[in-house]
């Protein structure tokens, strides 16, 4: 707990900036690739799959897959790009360039690395989120989506706070897999269910009590479902709340732990 | 009375049953290079990183300036400078940059940061790679570019963990001058090497590890005469009367080293005089001993006693 306050020290805003600095060096490559695979799947899934699926109901609208699809998009953004951030960026920052040894040779301590890594990545979760927001932005002026365009520049936000969280998650794995070849284990036994089981492109309503559990404490299904509640109806439900609620308690669990397999790892 | 630059006292640090550094009692004062040798796994590294707070003590305390390191840690960090052992170039940015972005990990802030890493580039002759990136450095460049970075923000004591491990000669000479340039302006340097001629060249005072122990401490030449005696018997693969030279030595009960085709053995006068009493008509080498034969003796001693332990 001692170390929850440290995510707002000089030392993790200049392990941020650092970050930061890199990507502005490199934003060409670092930018547009992972700011288009949302756009590209919009593509295949919203309006691909479109023709097949037709409209849906939701809350009681009826609404276009597309339209659907489209929150569930950003929330996806929001989740994949600072978890996988701090699974593959933060390991070779780690493993491969030996970037953290020279760090923590200075002032900055290991908790300071440890939340200018979450700092980064839900940062970067907050640009990829706002490209894919202009996005669509530009999908609804062309008509192929039907959003309430107010709440589009809100869902970036929500999502960076909920980008931290989903970045500590990351950082658990890359303090703990021995190589980055076993990053497949979160990437497809963890990340993968997580994004599926949210509601991001195709609604779910389980019976199985295990997975309607499941799914209520899955940050990502409440992230989905506060932006589809806000761009649909401007109206995010109970979703905000438990979104907050998990990515708070989620944010301060797994830094501890995440804190704690690193410093074995790093520190010995 | 000033306080010495960096004072220990019963440092200790263990790993699992191990321990690596036992009790040891360090001092190192401005404008002087104080040189930790000993065979690999005698704790050198270790002690560094518990100098500069990479990794907590067990036991023990560390003093700058006479203020406690655990209870100032910040603050103090702020006058250490660390030169790790492993190449920690950030090779996401070009050398100006590797020293620009360092700078920002310290404060009080760096004052005046890019006058700073102009002078540091025309110091360590890296003015012409500023905008390279630090691959394309030589090793003893990358290595010139390490010890700038940790001394971007003007520290008081720098540590340098092995650093001309893996370059050339005519890199390791200018690392030197470096070194010796830090020291005259008056920086405490504490250094590790495998080296004994760099030991031998740099360092005001040396301590000798063996085991996490110190085995040894003094100027370089008390320290050879403390550990190894006066004078290294050389016994050549063409001398003749090697046997008989050999048999004297067992039983008299001193240790021989062999070195390629040589036998080395360390004597005092006292022995040696003994030596050319039993055997008048052989024809001696005799030479001073140097820190070659000190790591040659700590790793005997190292491996015998683990040996020993063993059974």
């Amino acid at each position: 707990m001692k170390y929850w306050l440290e995510a707002f020290d000089w030392r993790s805003l200049a392990v941020l900036r650092r970050n930061a600095l890199v990507y502005l060096r490199n934003w060409r490559t670092a930018f547009f690739p992972p700011a288009m695979e949302p756009v590209v799947f919009f593509l295949a899934f919203g309006l691909g799959l479109q023709g097949y699926v037709g409209e849906i109901n939701y809350r009681g609208a009826t609404i276009s897959y597309a339209t659907y699809v489209a929150p569930g998009l950003i929330a996806y953004t929001a989740f994949g790009t600072p978890f996988y951030e701090s699974l593959y960026s933060a390991y070779v920052r780690m493993f491969y360039q030996k970037t953290w040894d020279g760090i923590l040779a200075t002032q900055v301590e290991l908790p300071h690395l440890v939340w200018g890594e979450i700092l980064w990545a839900g940062v970067r979760g907050f640009m990829n989120s706002a490209i894919v927001c202009a996005v669509l932005a530009v999908f609804d002026l062309l008509g192929w989506v039907e959003l309430r365009m107010a709440w589009l520049p809100a869902l970036p936000f929500l999502g960076m706070l909920a980008g931290f969280c989903f970045s500590a998650f990351g950082l658990i794995f890359t303090a703990v897999v021995p190589s980055i070849d076993h990053m497949n284990y979160p990437v497809f036994l963890i990340g993968m269910p997580i994004s599926l089981i949210s509601n991001t492109y195709f609604p779910l309503e389980p019976q199985q009590a295990w997975l309607r559990t499941a799914m209520q404490l899955n940050p990502v299904y409440h992230l989905a479902e506060t932006s589809r509640g806000l761009l649909v109806h401007g109206d995010p439900g109970g979703h905000l709340s438990w979104l907050i609620g998990c990515t708070s308690i989620g944010l301060l669990a797994f830094f501890t732990i995440a804190h704690h397999f690193t410093r074995r790892r790093m520190l010995g | 009375m000033t306080a010495p630059l960096l004072e220990t006292r019963g440092l200790s640090k263990s790993y699992g049953d191990r321990e690596v550094v036992s009790q040891l009692e360090l001092i190192c004062n401005a404008g002087s290079v104080l040189g930790l040798l000993g065979p690999n796994g005698a704790g050198k590294t270790t002690t560094l990183r518990m100098l500069y707070g990479f990794i907590e003590p067990d036991a023990g305390e560390i003093r700058y300036r006479g203020r406690d390191f655990a209870e100032e840690r910040t603050a103090l960090k702020r006058i250490i400078g660390v030169c790790t052992q492993e190449d920690t170039l950030d090779y996401d940015f070009s050398v100006e940059q590797n020293l620009q972005v360092y700078a920002g990990y310290f404060n009080p802030r760096v004052p005046n940061v890019k006058q700073r890493v102009q002078e540091l580039l025309e110091q360590f002759d890296l003015t012409q790679y500023r905008d390279a990136s630090p691959h394309a450095l030589s090793g003893g460049y990358k290595q010139r570019l390490l010890i700038a970075r940790s001394i971007v923000h003007h520290p008081e004591i720098l540590f340098l963990d092995e650093p001309t491990t893996g370059l050339d000669p005519a890199a390791r000479v200018a690392v030197w001058e470096l070194v010796d340039q830090l020291r005259k302006a008056g920086m405490g340097v504490i250094l590790t090497t495998h080296y004994m001629d760099e030991a031998e060249r740099l360092s005001d005072q040396l301590v000798v590890l063996r085991e996490g122990r110190v085995a040894a401490r003094g100027l370089p030449h008390e320290v050879l005469g403390s550990l190894l005696g006066e004078h290294v018997l050389t016994l050549r693969s063409d001398l003749e009367e090697r046997p008989q030279v050999l048999e004297v030595l067992k039983e008299m009960g001193l240790p021989t080293h062999k070195v390629l085709s040589d036998i080395l053995a360390p004597v005092t006068a006292r022995q040696l005089a003994d030596i050319s009493e039993r055997l008048p008509s052989v024809r001696l080498t005799v030479r001073p001993p140097n820190l070659d034969d000190l790591f040659l003796e700590l790793s005997r001693s190292s491996s015998s006693s683990s040996s020993g332990a063993k059974k």
